[in-house]
């Protein structure tokens, strides 16, 4: 098939980008020295994260290649199987110089064009087997581009760890088994409203960039000026530039040569291994690219020395997204994958909040501005304002004085600061799913869902096309001999090559929340608090696609506020508005969230139903005339009897001298996992979810 | 859409004067980045997309080019470039295409896969192209848009930030440009969109159902003229029809003279910063809209009222930094900012 490769419209140049240096720099620095390990560039949508990228392309230096090599092999190695055949055999390939290729990896890829698959024209025709080079040989000793990285599927980043680790890529499917180099610069882009990366890929980037958009008046209008300049003529646009790219490109090619000889002084050494060492990173991987960096970015300042100068910088790039909160108790060997899983971002980020909480300390605007700290911004400052136990006063809204009086009075409190959950996974099952989030990845027996691979079925409902010809392809020359007449078809497919597609998406959760709102709520700030901590479970819940009903129970019974939707924002919205005050029918809340459950499991068996609910367990209302509290008890029995739902209560009463531990008690006749509010965002929570809520999966 | 269906007049639509201009910018420039049409059911949304099919400008394309191919282009498809070499690439031209991207597509038919009947046939590789080579430079629209699926919402804003759709699935490995203006409908109270998608669309605009009785009865009896005879419908509106479409046309040629003066340049930043919108594509939007708001008026250089009109427009959907924050626009942080950017 003919590759139209070609395809790359005018880009726009990468010395015409208006400040954004430290994104710049990095590039720069990976251009130069490709053993740094590749960027990762975090940040908010339209901040020439992907335009910095596309423009690196120009800048790689050349490369000297074995000529005709489909694994662009450089002649000192290492070789693939047909270079090193060769030069064992005494031969001295030819060779010529060609840039270093920018490959892009789409999201849509399938695995077969990224590792590698059997070349189907030459096997239907020459009937040979022979390996058709994926991506990641494309990239060899170039750079892999990955947009929105933390989007691509699990598999696919499998493929890229493995190759990442052993700098070659390893081929075994369908009869063909080969290896070859595959050395390459993976570059990623990511906005982390879309979900975070996962540990382990995160780690393999050498350097990472947050990317913000300039908030200077005259450099914004600097940006504007060049892109209409560039829309209006790219062309001429590129000619203006040309010569600052070739300037750039000189610098980088000079450096890349000169970067042997940049010596690190023992004092810096030092330093820069102290550095790590703050930071608490895991493993060496961060000191090697610091010292690296730091002799890279020497070397483009044209010196041969190491100066504390480089060292800070470098140390910006390269422990930015492995920073972690010290100091970790040594896990079991076992367990540190999980760990890495788990753990690594949230320390990371907890981390990066005390930077900014450095930058701008400032305590008491959360206070001044009670709007800002309940709805929060982003992620970090909704961490950097946790509800606090002894927070500012009442949410001031003229509606405080209600809270004194807990019984009759209808209150609307504010939303409470939101903060970040802790992961929540549970284990992948292998019941056959439908439906689309992003909690847990499930194979889904629909025709939707990313085509992953193929697997051997000899009645498709779901035919992958490309793996059964390629089945078939081998066998084309000996069924076209056992025929009996000529048949005017190229492909001979029989039943045993037939492939099924295999398809995997990720399954999002339905979460009721059961939401008390009752007058005890409003005593002290639980009800704010309380908000506060379902919007902490909703934002969770909006990253991970899931559904979300919400109930709430308050005077003399339950109502359904919002039914199951996959629109966060209406929960949110009605979270807001939600009013506070009289009895507390628990029972009632209870039995309506298992019903809401209930019926979308009829329509949906496969869906993973979880209830929560968020409650200080005063039930005081009866629903069929028996004690309250007796009943609730018997209403969360028959929710623990219910094998498919998953529960977890959130107690709200107050650590006082009294406590009463009613939701605590209904946590354990429904077999909850039980937590009070202040534990939600307690770091030792995370051991807690692994151990019950992962082991409590099916 | 065919050209010889009728669909309803662009011009017979009453009201929702927002959406039409929307609509009409992006046809008169089409890097505006299309357009999000939020609503409840039954407010013209899709009649009103739809009806944009025939205001559409012709465009230049290589005969039986799936790609659409600008015959004179340097960057031509294997195909095209194959013919043109042996001189048999025949220019031809037809009418801007409004493509569907239906709701239930699968990822293979919008990014395209691999010819079946090649494979099968003659044991070849070909791309049979998909929805997205069909939109190329034409107009993709998406009707439920915030019902369409994670992976084809990602696939989407691949092809849409870099204008090249890059497939290498199925044992296809093709890429082919696909620019396209992206024109999405959506009904909030089914769920929003993602934030990365919304960022995407370049305009925004609200629409709701008419409550003046008089122009709602006006609605209902123009729909039952047309259904009655479509023919003979859009024979009476052909005049105003055509007034619109040269509209179209006298801006699209002015557009490249339009102006767009320092001080604008700053109120457009100065909005930007003080809206607290993400990255730069607010400014952007802001800044082209302002530009074609003037020419569609017939003038050569952008006002400060532009300039307002089209942070209408383009802001809207960017507000938000949280996923929960109603999507809107506070007019009066608006208002404010712009005096503050002017007064500078």
């Amino acid at each position: 098939m003919q590759n139209k490769r070609a395809v790359r419209p005018q880009v726009y140049p990468f010395s015409a980008i208006v400040g954004q240096e430290r994104l710049k720099r990095a590039l720069t620095a990976c251009a130069v020295c490709p053993s740094i390990g590749g960027v990762l560039a975090r940040g908010q949508k339209g901040t020439a994260k992907s335009t910095a990228v596309r423009a690196l392309a120009a800048l790689l230096p050349h490369i000297e290649v074995v000529r005709g090599c489909p694994f662009s092999c450089a002649p000192e190695g290492p070789h693939c199987p047909a270079c090193a055949t060769r030069i064992a055999e005494g031969e001295t390939p030819a060779t010529n110089w060609r840039p270093a290729r920018l490959v892009d990896l789409p999201l849509g890829a399938t695995e077969d064009r990224v590792s590698g698959s059997l070349d189907l024209e030459a096997a239907i025709r020459q009937g040979r087997k022979q390996l058709e080079p994926g991506l990641l040989a494309r990239a060899h000793r170039g750079v892999l581009y990955v947009d929105e990285v933390n989007l691509l599927s699990d598999h696919l980043v499998d493929i890229l760890l493995d190759a990442a680790s052993m700098g070659e890529n390893v081929v075994e499917r369908e009869g063909i088994s080969f290896r070859h180099p595959a050395q390459l610069i993976l570059i990623g882009t990511m906005n982390p409203e879309e979900g975070e990366l996962r540990p382990q890929l995160l780690d393999r980037f050498g350097l990472c960039v947050e990317v913000a958009a300039p908030l200077d008046l005259n450099e914004r209008m600097e940006v504007l000026r060049r892109r209409e300049a560039f829309d209006a003529d790219p062309a001429s646009f590129a000619a203006q530039w040309a010569e600052e790219e070739r300037r750039m490109a000189r610098a980088i090619v000079e450096a890349r040569r000169a970067l042997p000889q940049v010596r690190i002084p023992a004092p810096l050494l030092r330093q820069a291994t102290e550095l790590c060492l703050e930071a608490c990173v895991a493993g060496h991987r961060a000191d090697i690219a610091l010292r690296l960096t730091a002799r890279t970015l020497a070397a483009l300042a044209g010196r041969e020395d190491v100066r504390a100068v480089d060292l800070d910088e470098a140390a910006e790039l390269v422990l930015l997204h492995r920073r972690r909160m010290p100091p970790p108790p040594a896990p079991p060997e076992q367990e540190k994958e999980k760990e890495q899983k788990q753990e690594d971002p949230e320390h990371q980020h907890e981390h990066e909040l005390e930077q900014q909480q450095e930058q701008q300390p400032e305590p008491q605007q959360a206070e001044q501005q009670p709007e800002d700290a309940r709805t929060g911004e982003d992620e970090g400052e909704m961490e950097e304002s946790p509800p606090k136990d002894e927070p500012e006063d009442e949410p001031g809204d003229g509606e405080s004085e209600a809270t004194g009086s807990p019984a009759a009075l209808e209150t609307i409190f504010p939303v409470g600061a939101a903060f970040r959950v802790k992961p929540i996974v549970y284990k992948k099952d292998r019941v056959v799913r439908t439906g689309s989030g992003r909690r847990t990845r499930s194979r889904t027996s629909q025709k939707s869902g990313r085509y992953v691979k193929a697997r051997h079925n000899p009645a498709p409902t779901d035919l992958a096309l490309d793996a059964t010809l390629r089945a078939a392809a081998p066998h084309q020359f000996r069924r076209r001999q056992e025929l009996s007449s000529p048949q005017d078809i190229a492909v001979l497919v029989r039943a045993s090559d037939l492939r099924q597609r295999v398809r995997e998406k990720r399954m999002g959760h339905f979460i009721v929340f059961v939401v008390d709102a009752s007058g005890s709520m409003g005593a002290g700030k639980r009800m704010v608090e309380t908000k506060g901590a379902v919007l902490s479970l909703l934002l969770d819940a909006y990253q991970k696609r899931d559904k979300v009903g919400l109930v709430a129970f308050r005077g003399q019974g339950a109502s359904v506020l919002l039914p199951p939707t996959s629109s966060v924002d209406l929960a949110y919205k009605l979270l807001e508005e939600l009013p506070t005050g009289g009895k507390t029918p628990l029972v009632h809340g209870l039995s309506l969230g298992h019903e809401l459950l209930q019926r979308q499991l009829r329509r949906d068996p496969a869906s993973f139903p979880v209830l929560v609910l968020i409650s200080d367990g005063k039930a005081n209302v009866s629903l069929a005339g028996g004690k309250p509290l007796a009943e609730a008890k018997l209403a969360a029995r028959t929710i623990a009897e219910d094998p498919r739902i998953r529960t977890l209560v959130v107690d709200v009463e107050k650590a006082g001298l009294i406590r009463f531990g009613l939701a605590e008690g209904l946590a354990a006749e429904m077999g909850a996992q039980y937590f009070r509010i202040e534990d939600l965002h307690a770091r030792d929570l995370v051991d807690v979810l692994r151990r019950e809520v992962l082991e409590s999966a099916p | 859409m065919k050209n010889h269906t009728f669909a309803y007049p662009f011009s017979a639509i009453v009201g929702q004067d927002l959406m039409k201009e929307a609509l009409l910018l992006n046809v008169v420039n089409p890097k505006l980045g299309g357009v999000l049409i939020r609503g409840e059911k039954g407010t013209a949304k899709s009649t009103a997309v739809r009806a944009l099919a025939s205001l559409l400008p012709e465009i230049d394309v290589a005969e039986g080019c799936p790609f659409a191919c600008k015959p004179d282009g340097t960057d031509l498809c294997a195909a095209c470039t194959a013919k043109a070499q042996a001189g048999t690439l025949v220019p031809t031209r037809r009418r801007t295409r409004v493509v569907d991207l239906p709701v239930g597509a699968t990822e293979d038919r919008v990014l395209g896969t691999l010819d079946l009947e090649a494979a099968i046939k003659k044991g070849e590789k070909h791309f049979e192209p998909g929805i997205l080579a069909e939109a190329h430079r034409g107009i993709l629209y998406v009707d439920e848009v915030n019902l369409l699926d994670d992976h084809i919402v990602d696939v989407l804003l691949d092809a849409a930030a870099m204008g090249v759709n890059t497939v290498e699935r199925e044992g296809v490995s093709f890429s082919h440009p696909a620019r396209f203006v992206l024109v999405g409908t959506m009904n909030p109270e089914e769920g929003e969109l993602r934030p990365q998608l919304l960022d995407r669309f370049g305009l925004c605009v609200q629409v709701e159902g008419i409550l003046d009785i008089d122009n709602r009865v006006e609605v209902v009896k123009r729909r039952a003229a047309y259904e009655e005879n479509p023919a003979g419908f859009a024979e009476t509106w052909a005049d105003k029809e055509h007034a619109v479409a040269q509209r179209v046309e006298r801006a699209r040629a002015l557009l490249p003279r339009v102006g767009f003066p320092d001080e604008l340049l700053r109120l457009v930043a100065q909005i930007a910063v003080d809206m607290g919108v993400d990255g730069h594509r607010a400014d952007l939007v802001m800044m082209k809209t302002a530009k074609t708001l003037a020419a569609l008026d017939g003038r050569d250089i952008a006002t400060r009222e532009d300039v307002g009109r089209a942070a209408e427009l383009a802001l809207p959907h960017r507000m938000r930094k949280k996923p929960f924050q109603d999507i809107g626009l506070d007019k009066t942080a608006l208002a404010g900012s712009m005096e503050k950017g002017l007064a500078k």
